[in-house]
């Protein structure tokens, strides 16, 4: 197994707050990884650096051998790294299939002039169809996207993201808010993207069994330093880890 | 069908000039027809969710160009015209990756201070433009040694501009582009994660909205044959977004119907000048409360497109 | 002639200084570029042309009664104008522009396109050090500072100045800390008003006063308060001495057109390189 993405001592302040500090980890093909720590341990920081939306104050990440750190986030999205939101980011007023035709859009007309070069060509890939029936919403298509249930809304934010045909997904809790029905279909999806797609996958995510149950290793941050990485066992009995999530009401499944 | 009938009564409109045959009438139709591209440019600014005071410095631009590339240099007043556009669309592609990266209130401050200091270089640079005494003697159109002299025969030219300026806007609006610009105003972080580069297609939208000001502006140079800074200040820029609020910024119609609207009525008042300001200020409170898609909105429900 | 510069250009900054805190105000806590301001400017000159040019009142108070007419319309126009659009950056700042024509046309309407201008209360000069100072000058600068000082004041001390510090800082925060953002919207946009107008009775004697005055003292309050930083009251100050300065050195030595050019050109690179002003905190 190759690196597919590598962080190396990735840190961002704010002013004189320091929400990652010295992270680094590597994300190998076909992995799925998750990042766990207690609330405002810097997870979402974190991420939003790697994709992009914020620029690291210091340290590097390199996707597929290049470096991607203080790109911007349509050009990180570019080279094969998509991404999905913690709150729900859809165009509410569009069916499901023009939810998904847009991302298409969007993805292969990076700019108007990639747009002109590409005009006549007109990609058809991937398929609406094939990828809303993945995320289970085939039958779904000509509903408007604001008026799905939030879990299934949660769905199509992933089934715009796979548009992109990305090598990694990131998953910013991927979880948060569904119900446990929903949680364990999400669970089967981000699977299913990795044993299916053979789309690598970073997972910051809350719900533990989730995290536990999926991940093949997860790292574990708090107050912005990584305090743990292993398997999902090894970062379960480790004393740190342990000791973070005392006196929160956190549950080891 | 209501579109259809719509496009008839537009039509008819058109022609209305030569059924009155009145001088008057005729100058008044130009008057729209210059308008009309530039709300349409404005419409397209507004599309990106940017509220542009630089549309009266790129008419000024293109105005000023084309007039004194035809008196200065003996261009031919048709290439002239094009100059004028693409310098315009030039100014706006230097200042488009600086200005665009701002949003909201300070782009508008922005290009309002920009709009002011083009104001000012007319108004001071004597020798070039004129200065506040304005610009004279302009020669007419001509195109392959045909002179347009009548008001008529400008009537036709702006006209035929507005139509290419409309064709062009709905050409955007149908494509791609146009549900990518949609994307990039509802939701710019999501349509950024999947790869649209929004500083990019915000510079072409403002590049291309320039070219179509700053033509516009050389026609109206044409067609008065008198320049003067005050005709290309702040309050040029304000009219542009009132036709848009009142006509609706939601179609390619609304601008038009904006400027159908809202040209006649400093010609009609020209005798009372504050009650055509209050009528102004009075429609855009009533149309930003209470019929806050503008006119197209009464006509024409959005419909969803089909996938 | 360096003294002289100096005390015309501070002079001028006193008023830029109070017309800027009434626009930094309304930006700081409605998020509204209000581009009526300059009518509201030129609104103040008229009360004062009527109450002391025609009827004979005294000179302050007619300055004040002007001031409390200018809260009182303003907290109106407020309510029913700019409340339906809060939040709404594009609209908020178009009904502003249709406030400020509106404005304008009223005045058309009352007194045509032509200037007029009322006897001067304050007449003479006084000398400091090399420079000559107008008194009515002075006593318009004085006026400023008694305002701005009041104004520290009620930011400062009073329960509605603490409310809208907090409002402009953290919209949602302070709603959760159970200020009512209503109230708050009404009386800054009343106090904006008042100050544009005060700002407006002192002047009118030094200048006419037409339909059309506001517009230039409008482009210098815009121009302040971009260089001090959009919603900073401190920024509004200091922005509106460095302004008044540099446009007296600049027309004293080349035109003031000149100088009306610079100052544009200042703000376009303080809005490129800086968009917080020189005082303004956080990212636009």
């Amino acid at each position: 197994m190759s690196a597919l993405l590598e962080v190396q001592g990735l840190t961002r302040r704010f002013g004189g707050l320091t929400a990652v500090s010295d992270v680094s980890f590597a994300v190998s093909e076909g992995e799925i990884f998750g990042v766990i720590g207690p609330n405002g341990a810097g997870k979402t920081t974190l991420f939003n650096v790697i994709a992009g939306h914020y620029k690291p104050s210091a340290g590097t990440a390199t996707f597929s051998g290049r470096g991607i750190s203080g790109l911007r986030s349509d050009v990180i999205a570019r080279l094969g790294i998509a991404r999905t939101f913690q709150a729900v980011h859809l165009f509410a007023a569009e069916t499901v299939a023009e939810n998904l035709r847009r991302a298409r859009v969007l993805s292969t007309s990076h700019g108007p002039f990639a747009y002109l070069r590409s005009f006549g060509t007109g990609r058809r890939e991937p398929d609406l169809r094939d990828v809303a029936t993945f995320v289970g919403l085939g039958p779904l298509l000509d509903q408007t996207a604001g008026g799905l249930a939030y879990g299934l809304q949660k769905m199509l934010g992933i089934g715009m993201a796979l548009m992109v045909t990305p090598k990694l997904l990131l998953m910013d809790e991927p979880a948060a808010g569904l119900n446990p029905s929903e949680k364990r279909a999400a669970s089967a999806l981000i699977r299913r993207l990795r044993d299916e797609r053979g789309i690598s996958i970073l997972l910051v995510e809350h719900d533990m069994p989730l995290v536990m149950g999926v991940c093949d290793r997860i790292l574990v941050v708090n107050q912005g330093k990584p305090i743990a990485i292993g398997s999902p066992d090894a970062v379960k009995a480790d004393p740190a880890v342990i000791d973070a999530y005392l006196g929160d009401d956190y549950e080891f499944a | 069908m209501k579109r259809l009938i719509l496009l008839a009564a537009i039509v008819i409109l058109a022609v209305l000039p030569w059924l009155a045959n009145n001088r008057y009438v005729f100058h008044i139709a130009t008057m729209i027809a210059i308008m009309a591209p530039l709300a349409l440019s404005m419409n397209l600014m507004l599309r990106i969710g940017q509220l542009s005071m630089a549309h009266s410095a790129f008419m000024g631009i293109g105005a000023y160009a084309s007039a004194l590339l035809t008196m200065r240099l003996g261009l031919p007043p048709l290439a002239s015209l094009l100059c004028g556009g693409v310098l315009a669309a030039l100014t706006a592609l230097v200042l488009g990756p600086v200005f665009l990266r701002i949003k909201g209130v300070y782009f508008v401050l922005l290009t309002y201070a920009f709009g002011q200091i083009v104001n000012l270089v007319f108004q001071e640079w004597t020798s070039l433009f004129g200065g506040n005494s304005g610009l004279y003697g302009i020669p007419k159109f001509s195109l392959a040694g045909y002179r347009l002299t009548a008001v008529s025969q400008y009537y036709v030219l702006a006209l035929l501009f507005t139509a290419i300026a409309y064709w062009m806007v709905r050409a955007i609006e149908r494509s791609d582009i146009g549900a990518i610009l949609q994307s990039l105003n509802e939701d710019e972080m999501l349509s950024r994660s999947i790869g649209a580069d929004a500083l990019s297609w915000r510079i072409a939208v403002f590049t291309f909205s320039a070219a179509i000001a700053g033509i516009s502006g050389g026609i109206y140079a044409f067609y008065i044959g008198f320049l003067s800074p005050q005709a290309f200040g702040f309050q040029l820029s304000v009219d542009l977004v009132v036709m848009n609020v009142i006509g609706g910024t939601s179609a390619a119609l609304g601008p038009l119907l904006g400027a159908i609207v809202v040209v006649p009525l400093p010609e009609l008042l020209r005798e009372a000048k504050q009650y055509q300001l209050l009528i102004y200020g009075l429609c855009l409170m009533v149309f930003l409360i209470f019929i806050k898609q503008g006119l197209v909105s009464l006509i024409d429900r959005p419909r969803r497109k089909p996938a | 002639m360096i003294e002289q510069m100096i005390v015309n250009g501070l002079l001028a900054g006193f008023i830029y200084i109070i017309m800027a805190l009434g626009f930094t105000l309304i930006f700081g806590i409605m998020r509204i570029v209000n581009f009526a301001h300059g009518e509201f400017y030129m609104a103040g000159a008229v009360v004062v042309l009527f109450l002391f040019g025609a009827l004979g009142w005294n000179f302050f108070l007619a300055v004040v009664m002007a001031g409390f007419l200018a809260a009182a319309l303003g907290i109106v126009i407020e309510r029913v104008l700019f409340r339906p659009l809060v939040g709404n950056e594009l609209p908020g700042m178009i009904m502003s522009l249709a406030v400020g024509i509106t404005l304008q046309s009223i005045a058309l309407i009352l007194f045509g396109p032509s200037e007029q201008s009322i006897e001067r209360p304050f007449s003479g000069t006084w000398q400091l050090v090399n420079a000559v100072v107008p008194w009515d000058r002075t006593v318009v600068a004085i006026a400023a500072l008694v305002i701005l000082a009041a104004f520290y004041l009620f930011l400062k001390y009073s329960r509605l100045g603490l409310a809208m510090q907090a409002v402009a800082q953290d919209r949602e925060t302070a709603s959760l800390m159970g200020v009512e953002s209503g109230l708050i919207y009404a009386s800054a946009f009343g106090i904006a008003c008042a100050l544009a107008r005060l700002a407006g009775g002192l002047m009118a004697p030094i200048y006419t006063i037409g339909p059309y005055m506001g517009e230039l003292p409008m482009l210098k309050a815009f121009v302040v308060v971009i260089l001090g930083g959009l919603g900073s009251v401190p920024g509004a100050v200091l922005g509106g001495l460095l302004i008044g300065l540099s446009e007296s050195v600049l027309s004293t030595l080349f035109s003031s057109t000149t100088a009306l050019i610079a100052s544009f050109t200042i703000v376009l690179l303080i809005v490129v390189m800086r968009p917080t002003g020189l005082m303004g905190r956080g990212a636009p």
